[in-house]
């Protein structure tokens, strides 16, 4: 019943708004907002519903305290901008979305995990034979207190007193295992004295050390004065395997304590010349040790990771845009200005007014995005997996036959988008509302559609095909590769409307640096559509016409990052942005 | 008939012997896990008082005696150590195992030269890893079969001299029959499987999957290929199996002649390199498969079916029915959702359980007892065929209703949003 009326509220709402509006001003989304929230509240009301339920009342206040959370950031973003319904591809929104569908319950319950009284002292052997009497699990039990201590961080004399007396039942050894499991506690609470105690006992015992203990060795002897032997760990390590990230992290952070820069800046070309992606953490220490660096070579490799970024579509997370603030208003001489804000829907930025780069693709990469789109995508090395031959050629005749296309419509997705109405109904009332606007429009479909059924009526689709091109795939073809080429097909002004993300069909791409070009052409031309309620108009999702990438200009930057709170899908990017320009 | 009875008696029989241990293996783990709850909620909280009363009297504890110790008695070790330092990478890659294994990883205890070749050749780490992990687990079944076999031969030994000291004191039976029971089978199954070739239904399954798979994927594949073999040699009524498509020399062949060694030539059954639509008439084939739009409603004597062998790790959707409109060839695939409650899992079925089904259906032709193949694990249980009918008879009524209602009638009441 409450959905209803909401629903019925929000409508009156739309309606007004939408009389006078076309699609995408700035005005009609403080009204969806209203629905959005709206969205929330029903949620809310569903939780307090359920919340009576006498068991594990503690999950049911973690949810509930949840939702209020997500309710005050939607409140926060709503003070902030009017204009900031998120676009489809905005840090968030997925999440937003998945939680404004009602059947989607979130009940994932945390796992309560019963804590063990662990021993806070150390205990003598007595002690410890007591304890492990009293064990009865499967494991070995030295090893299982061990883990148990580690998961609790317990001190380290306890620890020690546990290998004291693991050695003094076994003349003297400690296994390894054990010895990894103390080396970790001893990293983790930064006993550099210890970890190289362990370090000496491991070099004399053994012959090669595993690359659990030597990521641990690595990581504690980095804050030593014997880090130079944490390098010759990593090189041990090169021997069998490629080091990971972390061990490269490690290391990285070491030089640079240490004042070695070409050490830092050599080991950072090592990793990205294994094919490694860089924790972002390894930036951003490059970026905080620069503070106290007036070097040019060392602030032209600092702005190559910039470059870097840039060309991987990274973003930086909060602190590390900190970190980049920092370090460019600390250059001398040229008077950088940094400031957090975010990007206008014009594409311009709040801070400095520049425009940002435009999302739209260089000739070069269009072309060569339309050709991967027809051999990966629909052709894939066989014709038959997503269509046929035939049905390739009459649809290469057809869009070749007919005049570039303003709009083009996913026919299924857009009519299955309402529940409970029929298909060919919502199909009409979005196309016609479309051909008022006087656009070119193409209806993709499959021929099933064209049937007299219940839900698709033959006199609703003739309409359609009377105010639109129309292409009908055979039912068992896929019909989505044929709506990305056709809108490529038509050029650079041409849109797409569907609600799938399309990452499927992304994943079809050959290497990632394609993957990108696609997800950049697709931010710019897929129109999602936005309200659920039938008879009202079309709302899309706004589309952005600027790119979220780390770019310059040469006297300013532009740099979006993540945000701390904000968790963000990969098939989003992030909407704040961190904006640096010169004074003059 | 009397030869097939005495067969399914002597199948049941192993199955028997297997289920016995498995089911006292599964009870024991539940005896194990809730002990270790036990232990673990009550026990161990109450020993961490003691401790606090035990460390007010200053009782020095020696804790760093085991560093001396460990550091000490290593000295001797360091030369050999040093010595034996050298810059091959498949020793230092030995070592790294041996490393692992001290830690409690899942590797291999002993690894060959080969073994060893292969890990170092693996691309990445998780690779390595997955294969490390493989061999581990290949070692320790290896190692329970030792030792189970160890147990029964001691057992049956026991169990000789045993029979040794009874049959002095027994006088022998009059028998009817000579021991001589699997060679017998063998040879009915044989002239059944003869019979077939010249008079069976054809069974078709489709070779030309090897550029899809990698050489795992085709040893499992081979291995169910041999299963679903012996499925149809041991039935009442074989089917006449067709491997077509099978290239000699190719990556099926060699892993099959591998497999059957001597007994592939003398198999009853027709490899050929050629493929069904040139043995068979066109419209006769059904391919069947899952991704197939059309259901499969009955068995049909009269048309050959074709599995395409090919076990599918890699998600390559639609390798089979792309395969099959290509050649335009009618697809169907079995009545899964029709009959069972589906759970989990794939509707890609193994070569062998669509054997069994298959085979069951030619016999019986009921549904319900063919899809008892079905791991169970993959459905909650069959579709109530009253419940089943009903959604179906409901489905009809609305469909006729809306046929004969008169078309504004239903516009009516949408139109006022509509607007």
């Amino acid at each position: 019943m409450t959905s209803c009326y909401i629903g019925i509220r929000s409508f009156t709402e739309l309606w007004k708004s939408s009389a006078y509006l076309r699609i995408g001003t700035r005005q009609s989304y403080s009204s969806l907002f209203l629905k959005s929230y709206y969205g929330f509240r029903n949620q809310h009301k569903w939780f307090s519903l359920k919340a009576p339920s006498p068991q594990n009342t503690k999950a049911m206040n973690l949810l509930m305290a949840k939702t209020k959370y997500l309710r005050k950031e939607d409140e926060s973003n709503d003070m902030q901008v009017s204009s900031d319904l998120p676009h489809l591809f905005a840090a968030g929104a997925a999440k937003k979305r998945s939680q404004m569908n009602p059947q989607n319950k979130d009940n994932a319950l945390p796992l309560m995990r019963d804590t063990i009284q662990l021993p806070t002292k150390p205990l003598n052997s007595e002690e410890w034979e007591k304890l492990k009497e009293d064990f009865k699990g499967k494991a070995n039990f030295e090893n299982w207190i061990i883990s148990q201590m580690i998961r609790c961080h317990s001190s380290l004399d306890v620890a020690k007193s546990l290998l004291a007396w693991v050695a003094s039942k076994k003349d003297g050894i400690v296994g390894y295992d054990i010895l990894v499991k103390y080396l970790y506690l001893c990293v983790f609470h930064k006993q550099t004295s210890e970890v190289i105690d362990v370090y000496e006992i491991m070099k004399t015992r053994y012959k090669c050390v595993e690359s659990g203990g030597n990521t641990l060795l690595i990581r504690g002897l980095m804050h030593s004065d014997r880090w130079r032997e944490a390098l010759l760990l990593l090189e041990d390590m090169k021997k069998v395997m490629i080091p990971s990230k972390t061990n490269y992290n490690d290391c990285i952070q070491g030089a640079l304590l240490h004042k070695d820069i070409n050490l830092a800046w050599n080991l950072y070309q090592e990793l990205l010349g294994h094919g490694l992606n860089p924790m972002l953490e390894t930036l951003k220490a490059f970026f905080d040790f620069g503070k106290d660096i007036k070097d040019d070579q060392y602030s032209k490799n600092l702005l190559n990771i910039l470059f870097y970024l840039r060309n991987n579509q990274l973003y930086p997370g909060e602190s590390f845009a900190h970190s980049i603030k920092t370090w460019f208003e600390s250059i001398p001489g040229k008077k950088w200005k940094g400031q957090f804000t975010t990007i206008q829907k014009s594409g311009q930025c709040l801070g400095c007014g520049k425009t940002i780069e435009s999302i739209h693709l260089s000739p070069e990469e269009y072309a060569f995005l339309k050709g991967k789109i027809l051999s990966d995508v629909i052709d894939g090395g066989d014709q038959y997996k997503k269509t046929t031959p035939q049905e390739l050629k009459r649809f290469k005749n057809f869009v070749n036959y007919c005049p570039p296309f303003d709009i083009v419509i996913d026919g299924l997705n857009v009519a299955k988008m309402i529940p409970k109405v029929r298909e060919s109904q919502v199909l009409l009332n979005v196309v016609s509302q479309l051909a008022k606007k006087n656009l070119r429009l193409l209806v993709l479909g499959r021929k099933h559609m064209l049937q007299q059924s219940f839900r698709w009526r033959k006199d609703e689709m003739e309409k359609v095909q009377k105010q639109a091109s129309c292409f009908f795939a055979d039912n068992i073809s896929e019909d989505d590769p044929f709506l990305l080429y056709a809108t490529l097909h038509s050029g650079n002004h041409c849109k797409f409307v569907t609600k799938d993300l399309m990452r499927d069909h992304k994943a079809c791409l050959p290497d990632s640096r394609t993957q990108r070009l696609f997800f950049k052409w697709q931010q710019g031309h897929q129109l999602a559509i936005f309200n659920v309620f039938p008879g009202s108009k079309i709302i899309f999702q706004p589309i952005l016409n600027y790119d979220t990438v780390v770019q310059t200009t040469g006297d300013s930057w532009h740099i979006p990052y993540d945000e701390d709170l904000v968790e963000r899908y990969s098939c989003e990017v992030p909407n704040k942005w961190l904006c640096l320009h010169r004074k003059t | 008939m009397p030869v097939f009875l005495k067969m399914s008696v002597t199948f049941l029989r192993p199955f028997a012997r297997l289920l016995v241990p498995l089911t006292l293996h599964g009870k024991k783990r539940i005896l194990y896990s809730t002990i270790l709850q036990r232990c673990v909620s009550s026990k161990i909280p109450a020993v961490s008082y003691p401790n606090t009363e035990n460390t007010s009297p200053p009782e020095q504890l020696e804790l760093d005696s085991w560093k001396i110790t460990m550091k000490s008695s290593m000295q001797e070790d360091v030369s050999k150590v040093s010595s034996s330092k050298d810059e091959d990478p498949l020793a230092a890659t030995r070592e790294l195992i041996e490393m692992w294994r001290l830690l409690g990883r899942e590797v291999p205890e002993y690894i060959s030269e080969e073994e060893l070749k292969t890990v170092m050749e693996c691309v990445s780490k998780s690779s390595k890893k997955k294969y490390l992990k493989y061999l581990y687990v290949k070692e320790k079944v290896k190692k329970a079969k030792q030792i189970k076999k160890q147990m029964k031969a001691e057992a049956n030994e026991k169990a000789k001299k045993e029979r040794l000291l009874e049959s002095t004191k027994e006088d022998k039976q009059d028998f009817l029959f000579l021991r001589l029971w699997d060679r017998n089978m063998d040879i009915a199954m044989g002239w059944k499987g003869a019979q077939a070739m010249q008079f069976g239904q054809p069974l078709v399954f489709d070779m030309a999957y090897d550029d899809y798979m990698n050489p795992k994927e085709m040893q499992y594949t081979v291995s169910q290929l041999l299963e679903s073999e012996g499925w149809n040699r041991r039935n009442v009524d074989p089917f006449h199996i067709y491997f077509c498509n099978l290239k000699t020399e190719g990556s099926y062949h060699r892993e099959l002649v591998k497999r059957y060694g001597e007994k592939w030539n003398k198999l009853l059954l027709t490899a050929t390199e050629k493929s069904y639509v040139d043995i068979f008439p066109k419209d006769s084939i059904i391919y069947l498969t899952a991704d197939s739009p059309n259901v499969m409603t009955s068995f049909k004597h009269d048309k050959i079916y074709i599995v395409g062998s090919f076990v599918d790790k890699h998600m390559h959707p639609g390798a089979s029915l792309a395969k099959a409109k290509r050649l335009k060839l009618a697809t169907e695939c079995l009545p899964l959702d029709k009959y069972l409650q589906w759970d989990s899992g794939t509707k890609n079925l193994t070569l062998d359980q669509m054997m069994r089904i298959l085979l069951c259906l030619k016999n019986t032709g009921s549904w319900e007892e063919a899809l008892k193949f079905v791991p169970r694990r993959k459905h909650t249980g069959y579709m109530e065929v009253s419940q089943y009918s009903h959604e179906f008879v409901n489905k009809l009524k609305k469909s006729k209703a809306l046929n004969s209602f008169p078309k504004g009638f239903l516009n009516r009441p949408k139109r006022r949003w509509l607007e």
